[in-house]
């Protein structure tokens, strides 16, 4: 609205308008679920089962049920270690924008959990502003029963969202629920594989699952704002499928975690390489074996780079010299150029072998090698000064 | 020093002349009363660690007052010890009650910063206090900690707007408990800001109610007509005024001064930046810690590069005298801040921007290089100079501007009429729809908890906002109630400053690194309403005196608001060529006079920068000039016009093209007087003589071309148009159409007294640009008009 006139014009507008919407057919009918009475008001809820047997992509959803949780908890260094895996929500909310603070709706949430033994995914749906009092009260028992939430970016996102609108309702948020958010972990182990780190690249790379003709989640607050104008449902049916996706994703994506943390036989190079770095502040052996795992399956690349000296490093520390120079050797004689091991073999030879020759030969070959491959300027000198003082000494020496 | 320096000035013969005033302030002695009995006797105790044995009365009278339980605004000169008035009962209830909450609110981050080490001085004895500011300079990181841990929380109104009410839920436990909120510089929010603020407080109450508080306001200002009534209308309730002071004040001396008259035929005196200059040079020479207040951006430039030159002349050190402005970024104001207070910085040139409290230590004396617009603004910046004790002065140096003229030459009114009212309008339809957009992502509008009507905003039915808003698509209406139905996020869309809100950053493109890479550079930033006046192509846009050219403009709306500078030698600055036009949209008061009719309404101004003049630094002669390519800026705002009867026209003179040039010398005095009347700076006004039956609507003409258009015109109908310089209107309109009777009659004595032959800047503007005739026919006018 630029002007005056504009306004006016507006105002004019809206006080001749005849009432609006033809009837629209319920969105109950369109989507598929029924309205239940929640104590705070009339709410949609579109409920579907899954047997455990269910195959999500590639992903059975089965082992998700029954993953070491306290295992996982420390490696996603979530707070507090949920109880029982089979007692878990999985959480994944639908919003009226990224925006955040309070004019930020929530308007489906749903919820994954199992039921004997089936998996039901229910989604709960405001059809209009005034439903909301309705789909909080319908979360309530959710999160007060639940073992502990899991969510992909809910830290960032999804739990911030619903405890600002539990606050905004004046209801007590749960604060203390154990929430575990995969995104963590995720980053850890996926970065060697993916290209980034977003639900649906996962769902590509790990799960295996392609989505067909899913809604771009940017789209979704403006079907949701045409839907409150228009009151035509079927197009929201595209946003229910998105979300229900997501939720058996993150069981898929726990039952991966499960089962690589159980045993890692299965797992391929990359994976193996990022599960090092998962079990690294937990595990530092079962770390290593990962990586060294890693290697053995012929892990290639930056990546493989990277897991020597990450390895090679944790092996100096340990003063297993053989195995340290093994690895920086490797990582010398089969990778892009890099000072690390360089330095590191020349350190070796000064320091722990004392023999001054052999590292001043090492430094001056660096040199010549990091020259060709044009390092920066303090590569060079950094080389340039070390070959000096090793000159020195080996004169005085003399 | 200082004493033999002024007598220096008003016994000499070069400069004694020109003082036409000189006022002394004789010192008084404080008014003092005990502690009272229910202040905390820790909080005592702290006062007394200090050297503070007894209140100043009005402390203590504010402190009788808010345990009463009023609203209360304090209203007591620079240095009168005002800060206590509120640190007091803040300290006090979280010193008794846990759970309390206090806010502050500056209208700038330093001030914020300022006051919390003020805060944290006294309060050293004391239990933990837990006090933080809370605004853009806050690390992301650090933010929850203050949410969670802040019992005092220091912030300013855009931070309130755009971080703490979108995210309330998060501040619950302030909002639950908060007891008082304090709004210090209560006089800076006038005009947009203050309209902006009623609306940002209107929003803060809802949240409040929301949780239940209802928090006591204790506001300071400086002093103004009507600090009751400025607080009333932005925090809605009724507010208790403390305006007598117990504060000590030292001597202070001011003097009046008026350029010398170097051309009496053409009425023009000694150019005001000049003189200014030549008085703050002797000063620093002397070593004596001078601040000059310009009256603008540019003025501060020129100054600044005349004062530093005139100043090494004799000590080879210019860096003891620094500029400061608004465009300048943080860092460097706050350097040149802590030099003032260390006293490394011996002088500074300043706009208004330094008025405010901010702490910059003891000067000894303030030049004021122009008048300020306002008597208000006149008293806040001659306060800097001088504090407590020890003497101190001020010396005003008149522009050839007819309000400045009128001023210097009418000493009496200078220092005996009150200042000027603040005004507000929190009812302009922009600023109150965007505040209702935020308000509404804030908390869904509706019935209040009790049910009924619909809550109303401030006291405005919004009722039709509301609809015109879920027209457009942002709110949506749910059971009884409005809720925000859009993915933006609303105050980033809404700046305070401002009725509209891009900004242009200037990029200087030869800015290197150390190692001599090129990087990106912000010096300045430009507001979206000033932009292409002061940054069109090839302008020259001064940053500490530093000449850069501007190479770009990126002004279209998919576009980065940019301008692209680089660093020139030249001895020149820019000043822009403008055409415009206003045309009425709609009448909504008149008054017929028995030769005028004056109306009040609304009209769209259209602007445009079309070229520039080169003016040569020192002697500001013309020496040159260019075209610019630039898109016309046009505005709906409200207006007061003035349309002299035919009759009436014909008795004053039979030539249109004299009464052409005498309308318009007529509608620059009225111009340049009309700030005597509102608190309001000369550019919140604009002005424009024209048609009320003009050309094609939106083509924009200049001087030149409307003044062929009248002269050839079949109906004479021309008309005089004062408007408000801000989108919408801030209540300035409104206003003038109530003075102009006054308005009028204090042009005509300003012509009578003004000693020009055939007109001047200081009365109907320079002759050459009004032509010979204009003060005599301007003079014939005005007698016709006041009757």
């Amino acid at each position: 609205m630029q002007s005056l006139d504009e306004l006016r014009r507006v105002i004019r507008r809206i006080e001749t308008r005849r009432p609006p919407h033809p009837a629209a057919p319920p969105a109950h009918e369109v989507l598929g679920g029924e309205v239940v009475e929640t104590g705070a008001g009339p709410l949609l809820v579109v409920r579907r089962e899954y047997p455990l047997t269910h195959i999500h992509g590639r992903q059975p959803l089965a082992p998700a049920f029954a993953a070491p949780l306290a295992l996982l908890s420390a490696v996603a260094r979530a707070a507090a270690p949920a109880r029982d895996p089979r007692g878990l929500l999985f959480l994944d909310t639908e919003a009226t924008g990224l925006a955040g603070g309070t004019g930020t709706y929530a308007f489906l949430v749903g919820v994954g959990h199992l039921d004997g033994d089936r998996v039901v995914v229910a989604q709960y749906f405001m059809r209009d502003f005034d439903e909301e009092p309705a789909l909080l009260a319908a979360l309530v028992p959710l999160l007060e029963q639940a073992a502990g939430v899991v969510t992909f970016n809910g830290s960032g996102f999804d739990l911030p969202l619903l405890e600002t609108r539990f606050v905004l309702a004046r209801r007590r948020w749960p604060a203390l629920l154990p929430h575990l958010d995969l995104l963590r972990p995720a980053r850890r182990v996926f970065t060697v594989r993916c290209a980034d780190c977003r639900l649906t690249t996962l769902e590509r790379e790990v799960i295996g699952l392609e989505r067909e003709d899913d809604v771009p989640g940017a789209l979704i607050p403006a079907l949701y704002f045409d839907f409150l104008r228009s009151r035509r449902a079927a197009p929201l049916a595209r946003v229910f499928d998105h979300n229900r996706h997501d939720v058996l994703s993150l069981v898929a994506l726990l039952g991966w975690f499960g089962r690589a943390l159980a045993a890692h036989d299965h797992l391929g190079a990359e994976d193996l390489a990022g599960l090092g770095r998962l079990w690294e502040p937990v595990d530092l052996e079962r770390a290593l074996a990962c990586y060294r795992a890693a290697l053995t399956a012929d892990l290639a690349g930056p990546a493989a780079h990277r897991v020597r000296l990450r390895l090679a490093r944790w092996e100096k520390r340990a003063a297993r010299w053989d195995a340290a120079c093994a690895l920086w050797e490797a990582a010398r004689d089969h990778d892009a150029f890099d000072r690390e091991p360089w330095e590191e073999i020349a350190k070796f030879h000064e320091h722990r072998r004392r023999d001054l020759p052999a590292a001043r030969a090492i430094v001056a070959q660096a040199l010549e090698v990091a020259d060709t491959a044009g390092a920066a300027p303090r590569v060079l000198d950094a080389f340039t000064h070390r070959l000096s003082r090793l000159e020195r000494r080996l004169r005085r020496h003399r | 020093m200082l004493g033999e320096l002024l007598d220096d000035l008003l016994t000499s013969p070069s400069t004694g002349p020109c003082i036409t005033a000189t006022r002394h302030f004789a010192p008084r002695p404080p008014v003092l009363v005990p502690f009272p009995p229910s202040l905390d006797p820790r909080i005592a105790d702290a006062l007394r660690a200090r050297g503070i044995h007894e209140l100043y009365s009005h402390q203590a009278q504010s402190w009788e007052l808010i345990e009463k339980g009023h609203h209360v605004v304090v209203v007591t000169p620079t240095a009168s010890g005002k800060t206590l008035c509120y640190n007091l009962p803040a300290l006090q209830a979280l010193l008794l009650q846990p759970d309390a909450r206090v806010l502050y609110l500056f209208p700038t981050k330093a001030l914020a910063q300022d006051q919390l080490a003020e805060l944290e001085a006294l309060a050293k004895t004391l239990p933990e206090m837990r006090m933080f500011t809370y605004d853009g300079d806050t690390p992301q990181d650090a933010r929850r900690a203050v949410r969670a841990r802040a019992n005092l929380v220091l912030t300013n109104p855009d931070m309130l707007h755009s971080g703490i009410l979108p995210h309330h839920t998060k501040w619950a436990t302030l909002f639950q408990n908060l007891r008082y909120v304090v709004i210090d510089e209560l006089h800076a929010y006038r005009g947009v800001f203050g309209s902006h603020l009623a609306n940002l407080l209107r929003r803060l109450h809802r949240i409040c109610r929301h949780y239940g508080s209802a928090p006591q306001f204790i506001m300071a200002s400086a002093t103004i007509a009507n600090p009751g009534e400025l607080a009333r209308r932005l925090v809605g309730e009724h507010v208790e005024e403390i305006a007598e002071s117990g504060a000590p004040t030292g001597d202070k001396t001011f003097i009046c001064y008026n350029p010398p008259v170097v051309n009496p035929d053409l009425g023009i005196r000694a150019p005001y930046l000049g003189e200014a200059a030549k008085l703050a040079i002797r000063l620093l020479r002397a070593r004596i810690a001078t601040i000059v207040f310009a009256q603008s951006r540019l003025a501060t430039e020129v100054l600044l590069t005349s004062i530093k030159n005139g100043v090494a002349d004799k000590t080879g050190d210019s860096g003891i005298v620094r500029g400061y402005r608004g465009g300048y970024l943080p860092t460097r104001r706050r350097a040149v801040e802590k030099g003032l207070r260390e006293g490394e910085v011996l002088g500074v040139v300043s706009t208004n921007a330094l008025e405010l409290g901010v702490d910059i230590g003891h000067l000894d004396v303030a030049v004021l290089a122009g008048y300020p617009g306002a008597i208000a603004s006149l008293w806040q910046q001659a306060g800097r100079a001088g504090r407590r004790s020890g003497s101190s002065a001020a010396i005003f140096v008149a522009t050839s501007a007819p309000l400045d003229q009128f001023m210097v030459t009418h000493p009496e009114y200078l220092f005996g009429t009150p200042p000027e009212h603040a005004r507000v309008n929190p009812d302009n339809p922009f600023i109150l729809v965007n505040h209702l957009k935020c308000a509404a992502f804030e908390l869904p509008i509706g019935p209040g908890a009790a049910g009924g009507e619909i809550e109303k905003f401030g006291d405005v039915d919004v009722r039709r906002f509301l609809a015109a808003l879920e027209d457009e698509g942002v709110l949506h209406h749910a059971g009884s109630r409005w809720h925000w139905a859009a993915e933006t996020y609303p105050a980033d869309h809404v700046s305070l400053r401002t009725v509209t809100s891009d900004n242009f950053v200037v990029i200087d493109t030869g800015a290197r690194d150390a190692t001599q890479t090129k990087r990106r550079q912000i010096i300045a930033e430009v507001d979206w309403g000033s932009a292409f006046a002061t940054i069109h192509p090839k302008a020259i846009y001064l940053v500490e005196s530093e000449p850069y050219e501007v190479q770009e403009l990126c002004w279209r709306e998919d576009e980065e608001k940019v301008a692209y500078v680089k660093r020139v030698q030249v001895d020149y600055f820019t000043d822009a060529i403008s055409a415009k036009g206003v045309w009425i949209l709609q009448r909504l008061a008149d008054q017929a006079h028995p030769v005028y009719l004056a109306e009040q309404g609304e009209v769209l101004v259209a602007e445009k920068v079309v070229g520039f003049k080169k003016i040569k630094m020192g002697t500001l002669e013309n020496v040159g000039s260019g075209e610019v390519e630039l898109p016309q800026q046009e505005m709906q705002t409200t207006a007061a016009w003035l349309t002299v009867t035919p009759e009436a026209l014909a008795r004053v003179s039979a030539s249109r093209e004299e009464l052409i040039d005498g309308l318009r010398a007529v509608t620059y005095l009225l111009h340049h007087l009309a700030p005597i009347f509102l608190l309001c700076d000369i550019r919140d006004v604009g002005s424009w003589l024209g048609d009320t039956t003009p050309a094609e609507p939106g083509a924009v003409a200049t001087r030149e071309s409307t003044k062929r258009r009248l002269m050839s015109a079949e109906r004479f109908n021309p008309t005089i148009y004062l408007y408000d310089s801000h989108a919408g209107g801030i209540g300035l309109a409104e206003r003038l159409f109530e003075i102009l009777p006054d308005l009028l009659r204090r042009g005509l004595e300003t012509l009578h007294a003004c000693p020009c032959r055939f007109g001047c800047p200081s009365c109907v503007g320079p002759v050459n640009e009004v032509g010979r005739k204009a003060k005599a026919t301007a003079q014939g006018l005005l007698r016709t008009l006041v009757g």
